[in-house]
């Protein structure tokens, strides 16, 4: 590691170009814009921290706030809870787990406009034919209120993701190693015991992993939000990344959006990091 | 240590420097490949950039966009489409920002006017800015200068099918009021189930341009005289007719297929109207093809509009939804052939044809033969216009995006018992004062 001489930089120049020329020069340029009253066109003054004064005042940017809020909470748990779960499956002595590994990964390789639409499909008028014939009026009207779009958003990112993180879940479970499980049945742990007390702690890099994974997925969702509610009923189902473009592209305050982008860059910042660096902790080593 | 900072800050430099140069490169001149100036006496080759928006009609435009070329062979013209909307805006941005202005560009009403103030030339001189009808220009027009020339006049109401009004025994003449429609919609609920429907009408909340665009305009547009460049100006919106628009959003939500909040578009059209399944839908000329392409029979026979009601009378908004616009920072022999293509596309006598027959728009210039309007929805509404029965369109003229964002979502709530009318008003208008202080 001490001798960082020319090959060193020459080997990484690449990348550092690359990061620098779609992440950092971006960056600070949308900080800049972020203060002057920039319309996408033309820059006329400098309008120093209005935007991001109004900002926490703009209900609607406050309610998507708290909906991506709420929506990452309750997707990044059954993501996980659903992935664990599809990864115990396909590790335990099923004929059929190599199969099963392919069929619950599925669903990440559809593009994510595409989904909605197969989703709104599904929740419009699937849902709604079932409950029609079997008279269960909780299926209808499905995506037409703010709560069935809540869940419906949340339902298809869980089946879309949680094959993703199983595959994460999976690459750790078999890198256990096998005389700590024998040792344990030995021990006369029942399934259960063997689960929470010897697997679980030793998965923990995973939880970092997939954490990370799905709380940045599920903060910067846009295209199945897009495609599923288009943040309707009337605004309520508006993610932070939509409100952003709508702000940006719909409404021409290119300058308000940038604020907000960079707010919302922060925050994603602060949750990722952090959450990073109490799983770190939580981490044991062999 | 010290070598490090510098490698980096020597890194970060030339990446600068790449940035830097790259924007010199744009601008490097077309070739026509193996076309040589035979003629010899031509006027010089001009290349004219057309970025516009409008999917539905963009194979014929590239037909008739050729047939130009053959004509005049000294000029290529580009066409590059981008549809729907939103999506238009941004990339037009993305362009002028870096440097790939287009000649020719599509501009919607007085909000873009100042918007591209910059880049629109005057347009005044053209043939097709005389033959334009007098009112499809207020919206373009500062300082008596025509900065846009209209792409075509569409107007909108509930399209009807025919076929299932005479079932039901309901004559569409009849109807002169509010109330008329309703008891009309009445008697087809009454016999729905022998005429096959699902609901009498099909009724969009989802897509808030239904809503916040047109249906609102129908009642706001008095309030302007009709006239987009009041709308524009004004610092408020009183809601005078607001009464009425709420009896026209109670009576479509109560005759339609629910739930209203998650109805789209395509729904709307394409699964409900054309298959017969709803008798009424509030939409525009523009469904024509949609409708032909479903069931051409249906299309042919079966449709007729009729105009949103208003203190009893029976007028229907026409409007102009788009304008072409010339960039005044490309040099003269550019802005001149761009404004000679407009021209042709108008006023030539293979234009005409194009615009009537394969566009299948309602012309807003002048020296058309009417007979020829393609479909019977824009007939109709040609024969509105004629007799005066019209009013405009304003919400060009609203305060950006308050029509779909403010308003529409507004009618969501509404609709779906989150606000009372009274408060989603009193919330519209103070949305509209606000951003118009």
């Amino acid at each position: 590691m001490r001798n960082r001489d020319l090959s060193f930089w020459l080997f990484l120049a690449p990348v550092i170009l690359a990061l620098v020329l779609v992440v950092f020069v971006p960056l600070l340029y949308g900080t800049i814009y972020s203060f002057t009253d920039w319309d996408g066109i033309k820059t006329s003054q400098f309008v120093g921290l209005d935007h991001y004064i109004t900002l926490f005042q703009d209900s609607e940017f406050l309610n998507a706030l708290q909906f991506t809020t709420l929506f990452s909470i309750a997707s990044i748990l059954l993501i996980n809870a659903f992935g664990l779960s599809l990864a115990l499956i396909v590790t335990s002595k099923l004929k059929s787990r190599n199969v099963l590994r392919t069929i619950f990964f599925m669903p990440n390789l559809i593009g994510g406009l595409i989904l909605g639409f197969i989703w709104q499909f599904i929740f419009i008028k699937v849902f709604s034919s079932i409950g029609t014939l079997f008279g269960i009026p909780f299926l209808n009207g499905w995506l037409s209120t703010t709560e069935t779009g809540f869940w419906g958003l949340v339902i298809l990112m869980t089946w879309q993701l949680s094959g993703y993180v199983m595959v994460i879940y999976i690459a750790y479970l078999q890198g256990i190693p096998n005389e700590l499980i024998e040792a344990a049945e030995i021990d006369g742990a029942s399934p259960f015991q063997k689960f929470w007390r010897v697997k679980f702690p030793l998965i923990a890099p995973a939880f970092t992993v997939s954490l990370f994974l799905t709380l940045s997925n599920s903060f910067k969702l846009y295209d199945q939000n897009l495609a599923l509610t288009d943040g309707g009923p009337y605004n309520s189902t508006q993610m932070l990344a939509m409100d952003i473009v709508k702000t940006a592209f719909t409404d021409n305050n290119m300058a308000y959006a940038q604020a907000k982008a960079v707010i919302f860059f922060i925050i994603v910042a602060i949750f990722s990091l952090s959450q990073v660096y109490f799983n770190k902790k939580r981490e044991v080593d062999l | 240590m010290k070598k490090r900072f510098l490698f980096v800050a020597v890194l970060l430099l030339s990446c600068l420097g790449l940035i830097a140069c790259s924007s010199d490169e744009s601008n490097s001149t077309k070739e026509k490949s193996g076309e040589s100036n035979q003629d010899g006496d031509s006027a010089e080759e001009v290349s004219i950039e057309v970025f516009q928006f409008k999917v539905e009609f963009k194979d014929q435009f590239e037909e008739l966009a050729a047939l130009y070329e053959e004509e005049n062979e000294h000029v290529t013209i580009n066409i590059e489409t981008v549809g729907g909307g939103s999506d238009y805006a941004s990339v037009l941005k993305a362009k002028i920002s870096s440097g790939e202005e287009p000649t020719i560009f599509n501009i919607g009403g007085p909000s873009d006017v100042e918007q591209y103030e910059d880049l629109l030339a005057d347009v005044s001189d053209t043939d097709a800015a005389n033959a334009a009808l007098d009112s499809t220009l207020t919206g373009v027009s500062q300082d008596g200068a025509v900065l846009g020339l209209p792409y075509n006049q569409e107007g909108y109401g509930m399209i009807y099918n025919k076929k299932v009004f005479e079932e039901a025994g309901v004559d569409p003449s009849t109807i002169q009021s509010l109330e008329d429609l309703e008891a009309a919609a009445k008697t087809i609920d009454s016999k729905k189930d022998e005429l096959g429907l699902q609901a009498v009408i099909a009724f969009p909340v989802k897509e808030t341009w239904v809503t916040g665009q047109h249906l609102a305009n129908v009642f706001l547009t008095p309030e302007f005289d009709g006239d987009v460049m009041k709308a524009y100006q004004s610092n408020s919106v009183a809601f005078q007719h607001g009464e009425q628009m709420k009896a026209f959003i109670d009576f479509q939500n109560k005759y339609s297929v629910q739930p209203t909040l998650s109805l789209d578009y395509s729904q709307q059209v394409e699964e409900l109207f054309s298959t017969g399944q709803v008798a009424m839908i509030q939409q525009g000329n523009w469904v024509y093809s949609t409708i032909e392409s479903m069931d051409p029979e249906v299309a042919e026979n079966d449709i007729g509009i009729l105009p949103i009601p208003l203190d009893g009378e029976m007028k229907m908004p026409v409007g102009v939804p788009n304008y072409w616009a010339v960039n005044k920072n490309k040099d003269e022999a550019e802005i001149k052939a761009a404004k000679d293509f407009l021209d042709w596309i108008y006023t030539s006598e293979t234009g005409k044809q194009f615009v009537l027959e394969e566009f299948k728009f309602i012309p807003a210039y002048e020296g058309y033969d009417e007979s020829k309007i393609a479909d019977p929805l824009s007939q109709e509404i040609y024969a509105y216009a004629t007799d005066g029965k019209t009013s405009g369109w304003t919400f060009n003229g609203y305060p950006v995006a308050w029509a779909q964002d403010i308003l529409g979502a507004n009618i969501q709530k509404y609709v779906s018992d989150a606000a009372t009318w009274d408060e989603i008003v009193e919330e519209s208008i103070a949305e509209w004062e606000k951003s118009r202080q």
